[in-house]
């Protein structure tokens, strides 16, 4: 298992609705990658600003961790997961 | 049935987020940590690994292990909700990394039977979490906290006033809190192998034994431990700490992070409302040496320069060997009400510039993030390590002890 710690903007498709956010698919370079499952949720500040992160298990098995910036509603990725 | 105290320990912590975060970990030996063990799962431990065991060791004990350095503020948010699910049941929550203690005096009204509600709490931390806690009752906080161990992982145990002598007989006396490997060596020597034994013994014995240490140790084997529960408002101390991601001699680099440690510790001093008395500096060399050295803060400061400036001291006093540097750490102890400290008269004033000085940069730091400034003496870490919200990204997350 390797872990690749990155701070990547990201294009993210998400639900909003019922007042929480679940992420739906992120686009990364040409590729869209559709979340399978969202294996976890938390949330951290930095400064007053509430980030919101999501471990995101995706079709090929690595797993994504998206961090929502709710002050600027910016997402990134924080780090991938992948086996090997 | 009625309990004074509920404690909850989240099982094998941060290797248990990261199965819940990644579920190809679940199932497989997960270990947590950086040099050493930091936490494992349960699959590790069937391998004999523990925490404390350098990585060395269980690789070569569980090869198929995945090793993984750890993030704490991810482990600190998920601990934060499990308490506050803790808190629901019991106010006044006295909390550490991965465990708990709650009062539940005057609850048994409100909540009804404590067993079917902390069966209720931990089928809400799953569902909330996707962790299990082990949580235990009991009369007091060593009773609570025995009677969850025994069950544990995933348990729920449970110990009453009546029960706790018949409860503490037949446990190994090295269960019991207080008891280390000297104790235990010194008791085995004198045939004392259960705390049923060891409670038979005359207090003064215990103490010509052990000293002052002999009279708790009389006290808990019989079941009594008069610590009360409650929010602690002073912490004994706050410690920051990090391996190097590459053993190093670079004098530059070992004061720069020490000054980025010692800078994070007074942040959550001053965040605290508190400053220190004593500052104590711990290096570890590469081939296993550890060395500590501590000096007074005169008067007691939560002030990144004055702090630093013995720490620096201390540090370049400790480092005489000519071999490079696995770690180093800055630990604040002896800590009092930032208000209330004494001044000292003959000490040079700078007119409150230094105090003002740090209060802006907090406030820069409150409103921008903990990366938004970087000390001068921490410069020569910049484009060395990387940066997140959270600031430098260690090798070894900082915790607090």
């Amino acid at each position: 298992m390797r872990v690749e710690r990155l701070n990547e903007p990201v294009k993210v498709r998400a639900d909003f609705a019922g007042g929480t956010v679940t992420p739906l698919a992120l686009r990364r370079g040409a590729e869209t990658l559709r979340v399978l499952r969202v294996n976890a949720r938390w949330a951290d500040r930095r400064g007053q600003e509430r980030l919101h992160y999501f471990a995101c298990t995706v079709p090929s098995g690595d797993v994504y961790e998206l961090c929502l910036n709710a002050h600027e509603l910016t997402w990134r990725i924080t780090s991938v997961t992948l086996e090997g | 049935m009625s309990f004074r105290v509920l404690h909850v320990d989240i099982d094998a912590f941060f290797a248990a987020v990261e199965q819940v975060r990644d579920p190809r970990l679940r199932g497989r030996p997960v270990i947590v940590g950086n040099g050493v063990i930091a936490s494992c799962s349960y699959e590790a431990r069937r391998h004999g690994l523990r925490a404390g065991m350098p990585l060395g060791e269980a690789r070569r004990r569980c090869p198929a292990a995945v090793v993984l350095d750890g993030h704490a503020p991810t482990y600190r948010a998920f601990a934060e909700r499990v308490f506050a699910h803790a808190a629901a049941m019991a106010p006044g929550l006295d909390t550490y990394l991965d465990e708990c203690y709650g009062d539940l005096a005057g609850t048994e009204r409100l909540h009804g039977d404590p067993l079917a509600r902390a069966r209720r709490l931990k089928d809400d931390v799953r569902a909330d979490t996707g962790l299990t806690v082990t949580v235990g009752l009991g009369p007091n906080r060593m009773l609570a906290k025995m009677a969850g161990k025994r069950t544990k992982p995933d348990g729920l145990g449970w110990v009453t006033g009546a029960d706790a002598e018949a409860f503490l007989s037949a446990r190994p006396v090295a269960e019991l809190p207080g008891v280390g490997p000297a104790h235990g060596r010194a008791l085995a020597e004198m045939n004392v192998r259960t705390v049923g034994e060891l409670a038979r013994l005359p207090r003064e014995t215990l103490v010509a034994l052990f000293g002052a240490h002999g009279e708790a140790l009389h006290e808990r084997a019989h079941g009594r431990d008069s610590r009360a529960v409650a929010a602690r408002e002073v912490p004994l101390a706050v410690s920051r700490e990090t391996a190097f991601h590459a053993d190093t001699g670079d004098r530059d680099e070992i004061t720069a992070t020490l000054c980025y440690l010692a800078g994070r510790a007074c942040r959550t001093l001053r965040e605290l409302g508190l400053a220190a008395r004593t500052v104590e500096v711990r290096i570890g060399y590469a081939d296993g040496v550890h060395e500590r050295a501590q000096a007074p803060l005169r008067p007691p400061s939560a002030l990144d320069p004055e702090v630093f400036a013995p720490a620096e001291r201390l540090y370049l006093r400790l480092h005489a060997r000519r071999v490079r540097l696995h770690r180093v750490g800055v630990v604040l102890r002896g800590l009092v009400a930032a208000d209330g400290r004494q001044l000292d008269l003959l000490a040079g004033d700078d007119g409150g510039r230094t105090e003002r000085l740090v209060g802006g940069l907090d406030g820069l730091r409150e409103r921008f993030g903990d990366a938004a400034v970087v000390s001068g003496r921490s410069l020569h870490l910049l484009g060395r390590l990387e940066k997140s919200q959270h600031g430098f990204v260690l090798r070894t997350p900082s915790l607090t002890q």
